[in-house]
């Protein structure tokens, strides 16, 4: 668009046609009040607070639903636009309470700021004022809708960002409610954004209710780690502890949103579930020692059991995704220092020969711009829902979006079709829509693909494809331990390249990326996760691991680590009954927001960050541990003052995943396969240590999703106990697929 | 010359001595104007500035409702609040203390108090006892002093009420 001029204030500006008057102020730095306008929602025009002197126009205009044209002159603080903020202002004051001294936006509040600055100080309303009763809405957002403007802000957010209109307006002029739509109240994963964006105390947080004022706490940016986005946050903090999170602005990453995740998680560094000493098993017996005499009992415990007796190659270290990079790259040198290559962080995954490796190679705001995507094996929408958002937006814009899931999922767009193919079958769909592309290409038919009939299915997947100019497959967390991963990563990655087509694997969550990066996967020499528990080794270095949530597992895993003559080092945040049952140490060490480190997100991006708060009592990084550890053992090349010097030393060449190139695997087996998933709140210790998290809807995930025809030949009934989780009965599961999603511990084996 | 003999003269004569004895005697039958503290007090003023309270309603409630403006607008930082919600759902303070020390008593936390619960009284002949700690004084006490005062801070309020 063409670049005009106008005048504001006298001052001449140039802006691009089309543009509203408001966005030309802000970015010139013009004050204009405002109360519904928000940059990332659509203008409604309501408030009227920003109303500005328009030359030629006979009433003031509201400034953000007036777009500007060539030679255009404002004045946003003559007598008449003053005068109008006032009469606006009063109206708006007319129905408001004034109860800021017990409400917890007092101090952040816009509507106190905008009142101070633009309106009268005496009220002239003498008559009754409005009083609407609150309902409770969720475990999240406090609401005291007395307080509302109608400004609808949230419920913009809910109908544009979060997809789902759950707020919404009722009744009209005085009677006029905004409230939740259904009884059960608000419910989405990103609900905690209409707390950012309501302009008043209308929608407060709940967990923070009455703590503390504004201006008591201090401000330090940090970076979530809860999925593949590393959204931008703010940690307030006060008396050294974290009190509430919001979001920070970063157009590249996570725009102004983040997730309710990111935002409550907080709640879960201040259970009494924490570990707070270090902890030696003296005889069978925890005694809590000093550091110094914990780190020196590991450090025998190494020397004695591995090191001294030349069997460096008995160690192994496994960690959580949640590590920071930093912590990642400590523990596998120091494992490479003693000579043992036997390190891995995916736990979870019950074939290490049969990976998923797929390259992510599209940026997260380039996601908006596709014009069609293909998504397989994953529920984004819960899973990373700042993707999800970047999805949406696509969706919005005109991308038709397939789906290839094993559970029909509430997608928050509009999707062309969805595909419900019992698991055993994706590889095979997949490798019917790459013949397809291949003939369409009149490019040589593999051996393996030459027998398939395609189905009219595949045929419209693979059409789309084709047509496409800029599309996107992604590859999520379903497929992880499917019998056939490492065939469906690699049919992707045919059909990708073929198509001209990116790929985004959102499989492995959380910091894997830096798991990746420092390279913490067996070396050639090494074990990986499933050979050290099924070898059984003599020691073992661990990292933030709960056995029952991270292994696939848990009971063989326990056993492993259990075994008698195995000296099992435990580096954790929180307390757990397993851990404390098969080390011989435990050092607690801090969590989110206590320690600096980086994140890696989807894109690649190295985000760093420092601690906000220091961590309570005698809890130390980790980094910091594994320096010392190393320091103890003589190791050479631990001197780091700081984590930063550490960020230094790993060489960032972006870890290239290797696509396998084994035989393709497409055929299809008539066995029950179950998907088991940790509920979107019980993805890390933290925040499954969240309260408020935990009591939402989502964080009460616990189903086994079946249909009949499978709970048949399970021999299982609705409500039934299958592998300790209610069965849940419905035909929206595919044939011969059980989809567990629980907060609960894995019980038996996935 | 002439002046040291006037000197001489008037050493001799006493009369420095007798004007002394003079107003001494004057004052022996004039009215008392000394003041037997504690027994008793000099007037002050409403005004005055002394001694903290926390009041509460007549129904007994507190009136504090913990918004932590008078903490804010402290210029001697000597008050510290924290507050949670109560189990009835309404905003309260879990702990007010005061330090005497710091307190310069300006009576800045009276004026931003929005519900008059935080005010100064006429107190002014308090004592600290033996520790740094007992120059801070808590919730407890406050309320104890308003609670055994409220009459006095009631009157002085209202006293001074027509000149606000
Ligand atoms: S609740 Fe807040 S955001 Fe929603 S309409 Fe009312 S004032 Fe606006
Ligand atoms: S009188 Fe002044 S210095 Fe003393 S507590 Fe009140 S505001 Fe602070
Ligand atoms: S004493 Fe008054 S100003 Fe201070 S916190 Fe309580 S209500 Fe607020
Ligand atoms: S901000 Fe323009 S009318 Fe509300």
């Amino acid at each position: 668009m063409a670049d005009i001029e106008i005048e504001i204030d006298g001052n001449l500006v140039s802006a691009k046609a089309g543009e509203m008057l408001i966005a030309v102020t802000d970015r010139e730095g013009i004050s204009v009040p405002r109360f519904c306008y928000h940059k990332k929602l659509s203008v409604a025009a309501n408030c009227r607070m920003c109303l500005v002197d328009v030359e030629g126009a006979p009433k003031p205009q509201p400034a953000c639903s007036t777009p500007i044209n060539e030679g255009m002159k404002v004045h946003t603080n003559n007598e008449k636009v003053k005068a109008s903020q006032k009469a606006v202002m009063e109206f708006l004051l007319i129905n408001h309470p004034l109860d800021c001294p017990i409400c917890d936006q007092g101090g952040e509040c816009e509507l106190q700021d905008v009142a101070m600055d633009y309106g009268s100080d005496v009220s002239r309303f003498s008559e009754g004022k409005r009083v609407v009763v609150d309902g409770d809405i969720g475990p999240l957002i406090q609401t005291d809708m007395t307080r509302c403007i109608h400004c609808t802000r949230c419920v913009r957010f809910g109908a544009e960002i979060g997809g789902i209109m759950e707020m919404g307006g009722t009744g009209r002029g005085e009677d006029l409610k905004i409230e939740p739509f259904l009884a059960e109240g608000i419910q989405s994963e990103l609900s905690g954004n209409m707390i950012d964006v309501c302009p008043v105390g209308a929608l407060t947080s709940k967990p923070f209710r009455y703590e503390l004022r504004t201006w008591q706490m201090n401000s330090v940016s940090n970076i979530a780690r809860h999925d593949l986005t590393g959204s931008n946050i703010v940690t307030q903090t006060y008396k050294g502890r974290v009190k509430r999170i919001v979001a920070k602005d970063n157009d590249s990453v996570n725009e102004t949103w983040i997730s309710d995740r990111d935002r409550f998680s907080y709640e879960g560094l201040a259970h009494e579930n924490r570990l707070l000493s270090p902890q030696i098993k003296v005889k069978g017996e925890w005694r809590e020692v000093s550091w110094d005499e914990a780190l020196e009992f590991a450090m025998r415990g190494l020397t004695d059991k591995v090191l001294n007796t030349g069997e460096a190659n008995k160690l192994g270290a496994l960690a959580s995704n949640t590590a920071t990079l930093e912590e990642f790259h400590l523990l596998q040198k120091l494992l490479r220092e003693v000579g043992s290559e036997n390190i891995d962080y995916r736990l979870n995954i019950k074939d290490l020969e049969n990976t998923v490796t797929l390259e992510s190679n599209i940026k997260l705001a380039g996601l908006e711009g596709v014009d069609h995507v293909l998504i397989i094996g994953s529920n984004p929408r819960l899973e990373q829902p700042m993707i999800n958002h970047r999805l949406r937006k696509a969706s919005l814009s005109g991308a038709s979006i397939d789906v290839i899931n094993v559970m029909a999922f509430d997608f928050n767009y509009q999707l062309n079709s969805e595909n419900i193919v019992t698991p055993n079958q994706i590889a095979f769909m997949l490798a019917e829509v790459l013949k397809l592309i291949l003939q369409a290409s009149n490019a040589e038919i593999p051996e393996a693909l030459s027998k398939i009939e395609a189905s009219d299915t595949a045929k419209q997947l693979a059409d789309r494809l084709l047509d496409a100019d800029n599309s996107v497959i992604i590859l999520g967390e379903h497929m992880v331990n499917n019998p056939q991963a490492s065939s469906i990563a690699q049919l992707i990655n045919e059909i990708a390249q073929q198509t001209n087509s990116t790929t985004l694997n959102i499989s492995a969550t959380a910091n894997s990326m830096a798991g990746d990066l420092t390279e913490f996967v067996p070396g050639k020499k090494g074990l990986d996760a499933n050979a050290m528990l099924a070898t059984g080794l003599k020691a073992y270095i661990l990292l933030d691991v709960y056995p029952h949530f991270d292994f696939h597992h848990p009971a063989q895993a326990i056993k492993a680590l259990s075994k008698k003559d195995a000296f099992v080092i435990s580096m954790n945040s929180f307390k757990d009954e397993a851990v404390a049952q098969y080390s011989d140490v435990m050092l607690p060490i801090a969590s989110f927001y206590e320690t600096s480190g980086s994140h890696i997100n989807i894109e690649g991006k190295v985000q760093s960050f420092c601690a906000s708060v220091s961590a309570p009592s005698d809890v130390k990084p980790a980094w910091k541990v594994l320096k010392v550890l190393a320091d103890l053992l003589q190791l050479p090349g631990f001197h780091f003052a700081n984590s930063m010097q550490v960020t230094s030393e790993i060489s960032n060449q972006g870890h290239k995943q290797n696509v396998s190139n084994k035989k393709l695997d497409i055929k299809v087996k008539r066995s029950v396969n179950v998907i088991w998933q940790k509920s979107p709140y019980a993805v890390d210790a933290l925040s499954r240590h969240a309260s408020a998290l935990q009591a939402t809807k989502i964080g009460q995930m616990h189903s086994a999703s079946m249909n009949k025809a499978t709970a048949k030949k399970l021999e299982v009934a609705e409500n039934d106990n299958y592998l300790g989780v209610p069965v849940s009965i419905r035909e929206s599961v595919a044939n011969n697929c059980v989809f567990v999603n629980t907060n609960k511990p894995i019980r038996g084996e996935l | 010359m002439i002046n040291n003999i006037k000197k001489l003269i008037k050493d001799f004569s006493l009369s420095e001595l007798r004007g002394g004895l003079k107003i001494t005697a004057k004052e022996l039958i004039n009215k008392k104007i000394t003041v037997q503290f504690p027994e008793e007090r000099t007037p002050i003023s409403p005004r005055f500035r002394g001694l903290h309270a926390l009041r509460r309603y007549p129904n007994g409630e507190e009136r504090c409702i913990a918004c932590k403006l008078c903490e804010a607008v402290c210029p001697a930082n000597a008050i510290t609040i924290e507050s949670e919600m109560r189990d009835d759902g309404t905003r309260r303070t879990t702990q007010y203390d005061i330090d005497l020390f710091k307190c310069i008593f300006c009576g800045f936390c009276e004026e931003a108090c929005p519900v008059d619960a935080i005010v100064e009284t006429q107190i002014f002949d308090y004592a600290f006892v033996d520790s740094r700690e007992g120059s801070i004084i808590d919730k407890a006490h406050l309320l104890e002093v308003g609670d055994n005062n409220e009459q006095m801070i009631n009157e002085t309020k209202l006293e001074d009420a027509k000149y606000r």
